[in-house]
């Protein structure tokens, strides 16, 4: 075996693997015009893509993210990572969203954090990060930035757009904005509007976040910033993402320390503190406050029927097919809100299915190994 | 439960002859989707299928069919009178908790009603009954009892009664024999095997 057979082998993927991966940026100074009507004279988004496209530009897959995910939902960025993109069970060759057959693509929103233009990008203007001078940020103004960089790819349509939660209301919003570009729509545990109890929950982790005596207005140096109430916000958070049910099976009462040490103060002593303490810390790494605020708002404001008179008056132009995917034991976006979006696109004649797995997981759900799951989506996507 | 595939062919083409050409078509009880593609491919229907089961709503997703998962009451509930050409209940009223309410629903939401059931009159059943005293088992009739699902079988007399209590009109009327092919003319209480309504208010 020679040396150029040698370094072929290393960079080539495991079977059913996507491998190695690296983001892209997308740059344009074309000048965007937010629903709020602020004007930015260009933005950058941060991409990566798996598959190849074909000569059509016809197989492209988009895959949208939610509040705390970003561009990298498969593949490796080196060999030391912990873990693979947070998508990665569905998305590979061979997997329910083939590479071998599709060009998948996946972006970081904007107003995101991970390399996309949002509150802490410097403003040309003032050389310093916009902080909360960032404009408003809408799920029509992430799909509207997202149709660029696709245009930027030269992608003709595309095959299919998916996502869970967040990523699920960009999917509906694809849907209506360009009807005759979309081909397929795969919505998963998302709604067209999100409930009272959904608000408050980031409420609570804008407020923990605001009252950070160091968020100081959004004015913060990237190594500073209000650490403490964006991990309490994150710890809150992971709650509404998993189940009663799930949490007791993993950490149940198991105590961190020998029961007869320190019993009676507010260090940690069950095994859920810890793991959410955890969650926390990990999180303030890689995630922005500010970004925090302007996603959850997003995703708050995003109102179907109320932006077009009704949930049929907003679906009344889709030409896509559709499969909503419901979760039994997500109760931040219950299985409810998704039918309504099914019932609706029905009610237009539109062509659309409802299907409903049955999980203890949570709202996560969609996003954990499940062979239902795969055998639905690549039944969609046949 | 398994269903006998082999003997389905004249009742789902039956079914099929009285479905007008692209019309609205809501299946309760839809299965793996079979009927619903028939009706797509021969008809060019818009066609839903209503159905509990996960796998079988999985599968009308891969055959291309509307498939919504969930309760048909609800979904009926979820659309305006008269939105639907015709509502299809094939083989499925036995199994529903309230056959009346499942009618009295699909007969607002839809213009027309297709039931299709299994007559429980046939001669064979009351001959098991008779000699043996037990749940028969047969083509029709592929399970231990220990091994099925609650069912509310109903006779040809028995539907035309609940046809004349509730002040439905039967427009037209299909009798298959045992083999669920021959039409039956004689007796159908008593010698037809399976039976299909069209039904209107």
């Amino acid at each position: 075996m020679n040396d150029a057979e040698q370094s072929e082998i290393a960079v080539h993927a495991e079977p059913g693997e996507v491998g190695l991966v690296e983001a892209h940026d997308f740059v344009t100074a074309e000048a965007f015009t937010f629903e709020s009507g602020q004007v930015m004279p260009g933005f950058t988004l941060r991409y990566e893509t798996y598959g190849r496209l074909n000569a059509a530009h016809d197989n492209v897959v988009l895959i949208c993210h939610a509040l705390s995910g970003d561009h990298h939902c498969a593949g490796i960025h080196s060999l030391s990572d912990n873990k693979p993109g947070w998508w990665n069970n569905l998305i590979g060759p061979g997997k329910a969203v083939d590479t071998n057959r599709f060009f998948v693509i996946c972006s970081n929103c904007l107003g995101g954090c991970q390399g996309s233009s949002g509150p802490s990008s410097l403003n040309p203007a003032t050389g310093k990060p916009f902080g909360i001078a960032f404009p408003f940020v809408t799920i029509r103004d992430m799909v509207r930035a997202q149709k660029r960089l696709l245009d930027s790819l030269g992608v003709a349509s595309l095959f299919a757009v998916l996502g869970g939660s967040m990523g699920g209301m960009q999917v509906l919003q694809w849907g209506i904005e360009y009807p005759a570009f979309v081909q397929r729509m795969l919505p998963m545990a998302t709604t067209a509007r999100e409930s009272a109890q959904g608000i408050g929950f980031n409420e609570v982790g804008r407020q923990a976040i605001m009252q950070d005596p160091e968020w100081h207005h959004g004015e913060y140096p990237k190594s500073g910033g209000p650490k403490v109430g964006l991990a309490i916000a994150r710890m809150m958070a992971h709650i509404t993402y998993v189940s009663d049910a799930s949490m007791d099976r993993k950490f149940g009462r198991k105590r961190k320390a020998p029961s007869d040490n320190a019993a009676y103060n507010f260090d940690v002593q069950f095994e859920v503190e810890s793991y959410l303490r955890y969650q926390g810390a990990s999180f303030i790494n890689r995630f922005d406050a500010n970004s925090y605020l302007y996603i959850t708002r997003a995703i708050d404001h995003f109102d179907l029927a109320a932006a077009y008179g009704s949930l049929e008056k907003a679906f009344v132009n889709v030409e896509a097919e559709t499969l909503v995917v419901g979760f039994t034991s997500d109760w931040l976006f219950p299985p409810e809100q998704n039918r309504q979006v099914t019932l609706a696109l029905l009610r237009d004649a539109k062509r659309a299915s409802y299907a409903e797995l049955a999980t203890d997981l949570g709202h996560d759900s969609f996003l954990l190994e499940s062979e239902e799951l795969y055998a639905l989506v690549r039944g969609f996507l046949a | 439960m398994q269903k006998p595939a082999v003997k389905r062919t004249v009742d789902m083409q039956i079914i099929a002859d009285w479905v007008e050409p692209r019309s609205r078509v809501l299946d309760l009880g839809c299965g793996r989707g079979v009927l619903l593609e028939l009706l797509v491919q021969t008809k060019d229907v818009y066609g839903i299928g209503v159905d509990m089961n996960f796998e079988k709503i999985s599968a009308c997703v891969r055959r291309g069919i509307n498939a919504y998962q969930g309760d048909m009451m609800t979904f009926m509930r979820s659309f305006p009178s008269g939105h639907f050409d015709r509502v299809i209940c094939s083989r499925t009223l036995e199994e529903v908790d309230d056959p009346a309410a499942v009618i009295a629903e699909a007969l607002r939401v839809a213009k027309a009603v297709t039931v299709g059931f299994v007559n429980h009159g046939y001669w064979k059943n009351r001959l098991a009954a008779l000699l043996h005293g037990r749940k028969p088992r047969n083509a029709v009739y592929t399970t231990e009892w220990f091994e099925s699902r609650p069912s509310n079988p109903a006779s040809i007399a028995d539907f035309e009664h609940f046809c004349a209590e509730k002040k439905i009109c039967a427009v037209r009327r299909a009798l298959l024999r045992g083999d669920w092919k021959s039409p039956c003319v004689f007796r159908p209480n008593l010698f037809a095997g399976y039976a299909l309504y069209d039904l209107t208010r």
